[in-house]
């Protein structure tokens, strides 16, 4: 009787290719892809940073859920944008002192999930803005530093008070545009309410 | 009072002494416990990824699998392929029970990772797919609608990174195609959450590559045939056949080689922490030679001493013991952590298990090692000569 023998490399592969997928997915959520890197990439004067990982339901629970819903201008998604998501927040230093905040969400958009990362300044001020993951036929458009570049300077006030002054890039993708605008504002909110808690919603109520 | 309580209140003299003696089994008990662990925890977890594949057999393409592979899991096209018409022969074969074709296929997305380029894996299926994992279950949706559907179902993973439900569009990079989400699969805790699954047709079609396919999955009717099955495919051109009962052979076989070296690790471990007890003991025995004396002069006899050094190596030992267990168990996520941290390919489940037969074995090896460690400071104290231990700790 023949005997079929299996070298480990065979076995390897077999296995690697049948289990591969759960690696392409494995990470879910909205963290930095390489934090190590990406911070220094956008703070190069930084010296290291500390990760931190909230949800709404652990700091201020249902009030403060209707809260962001209402200054956001539209309803969570219960599913994905549910109260006891975590958002990473990545604290930039230079040796003791803290020079800005890094912070991801995810966006549902028109073709698939959305990564927006935003840079900030201490004050919440925009100072890097960019799609960690985009699936579209337009993504190009959007990725491009041209469109990207617009949103450095912004605040959360800004988009509190409405016209930001930034156009759609895309031809045929413009509910793609109002997905990353409600993803950067979201993303912004967030910031305030879970990590700086500086009551910016409130002030600009006032 | 007895030994045991004697040897326990001179333990208590030094403290520090002996907590650090105790810390040196304790280190040694929780590698061992940890080692046990991982063995039975990858084991079943290995068993149990598995059997969730759902089939006794996999046929693939001739060629180098490992290339593929790679090229599949670092990023790159170039997967090899098999004729469909070899699916259509095993199918008609009486001893299979269940046989699904898959047809799997990477496309690289220009605007993945942050704009960097990365891969994405999609797999047609058909409806025997689910007949052979009929723990896959929908979330939402359900089926395609037709064999060659321009519609997607999604892994609960990948669902929850593209945020997707029935309805919405997904868009497939490099062959710019926009499919519609038609169901969202239950967690399965199997490779399943992640992937995205087509039409088998359909993958064909919009990836190029009519009649093709990357694997044939097949249960049989009877698994006792399985090396008869494999044997009559084994001249069968332009395919080979991988039996998942030898996957799981194989994969054990190099886990224990690398379990065979923690191992060693372990046993040296123990055997410093013998030699630590021993040490400590035996000091401990020397500083007080005259005490020894003055209790052998009242009337104790050798036996007395004997058992009263014993029962403290005994006592270090088991409370070593007892603290590597609660150290292993307490630390066993981490431990888990760490390995999957190091392994190529990690299974998923509880990658470290730890059942109380190894609790119980671990408590009786720290006490052995006590019996063993203490003999010789215990024999050395019970054969002091009363006045001279006297005049020597004067």
């Amino acid at each position: 009787m023949k005997t079929i023998r299996l070298s480990f490399s065979f076995i390897f592969s077999v296995v690697s290719l049948f289990f591969c997928a759960a690696a392409v997915y494995a990470a879910v959520g909205c963290q930095l892809n390489d934090p190590d890197r990406d911070v220094k990439k956008i703070f190069p004067e930084s010296t290291g940073y500390k990760s931190d990982f909230v949800s709404i339901k652990e700091i201020g629970g249902g009030g403060l859920y209707q809260k962001i819903e209402a200054a956001l201008g539209d309803k969570f998604d219960p599913v994905y944008e549910a109260m006891d998501v975590p958002y990473s927040f990545y604290k930039v230093l230079k040796g003791r002192e803290t020079i800005g905040y890094v912070h991801g969400v995810n966006q549902k958009g028109v073709f698939g999930g959305m990564q927006l990362i935003i840079s900030t300044d201490l004050a919440g001020k925009i100072i890097n803005f960019y799609y960690q993951k985009m699936s579209s036929p337009e993504a190009a458009k959007f990725m491009d530093k041209d469109f990207t570049g617009k949103f450095n300077g912004l605040a959360l006030t800004d988009f509190l008070k409405g016209n930001i002054g930034i156009s759609d890039p895309s031809k045929e993708s413009g509910e793609d545009f109002r997905y990353t605008l409600r993803g950067v504002k979201k993303n912004l909110i967030l910031l305030h309410e879970l990590e700086l808690k500086d009551n910016v919603l409130g002030s600009v109520k006032k | 009072m007895n030994a045991i309580t004697i040897g326990f209140k001179n333990l208590t003299r030094k403290k520090i002494r002996t907590t650090l003696t105790v810390a040196g089994i304790a280190l040694a008990v929780a590698v061992l416990v940890s080692l046990l662990g991982f063995d039975a925890g990858y084991q079943k977890s290995l068993s149990g990824d598995i059997d969730k594949l759902g089939y006794h057999l996999l046929v693939t393409a001739k060629g180098c699998p490992y290339e593929a592979a790679t090229l599949i899991l670092k990023g790159g096209g170039g997967l090899r392929y098999m004729e469909e018409n070899i699916f259509k022969r095993i199918a008609s074969d009486p001893r299979v029970d269940k046989i699904t074709p898959q047809l799997m296929n990477s496309v690289y997305n220009q605007e993945g990772a942050g704009g960097k380029g990365a891969f994405a894996m999609y797999v047609g299926i058909e409806h025997s797919y689910l007949e052979l994992k009929p723990w896959l279950k929908f979330r939402w949706g359900g089926w395609f609608s037709g064999s060659a559907a321009d519609e997607v179902i999604m892994g609960y993973e990948a669902a929850e990174v593209e945020q997707r439900k029935p309805g919405d569009k997904v868009f497939v990079p490099g062959v710019s195609k926009v499919l519609t989400v038609k169901g969202v699969l239950k967690r399965s805790g199997t490779q399943d959450d992640g992937v995205i699954f087509l039409p088998l047709a359909t993958a064909q079609n919009i990836f190029e590559l009519p009649g093709k396919l990357t694997g044939v999955g097949v249960k049989l009717k009877d698994i006792g045939q399985i090396a008869d099955f494999e044997e009559s495919l084994y001249n069968e051109p332009g395919i080979q056949v991988v039996s998942l009962a030898e996957v799981r052979g194989t994969i054990l076989n190099l886990v224990a080689s690398a379990r065979a070296m923690a191992g060693s690790v372990a046993l040296i471990a123990i055997f410093v922490a013998l030699i630590g007890v021993t040490n400590t003991i035996l000091v401990s025995v020397f500083e007080r030679t005259r005490e020894i004396g003055v209790m052998k002069a009242l009337g104790a006899s050798s036996f007395d001493v004997f058992k009263i050094v014993w029962s403290e190596t005994v006592i270090v030992c088991a409370l070593g013991g007892l603290a590597g267990v609660i150290l292993a168990i307490s630390g066993s996520g981490l431990t888990a952590k760490v390995i999957r941290g190091m392994l190529p390919y990690a299974p998923q489940g509880e990658l470290v298990l730890i059942k109380g037969e190894f609790v119980w074995m671990a408590l009786l090896a720290a006490i052995v090692v006590g019996l063993i460690a203490g003999t010789y400071p215990a024999w050395r104290a019970s054969r002091m000569k009363p006045v001279e231990a006297i005049r020597a700790g004067e």
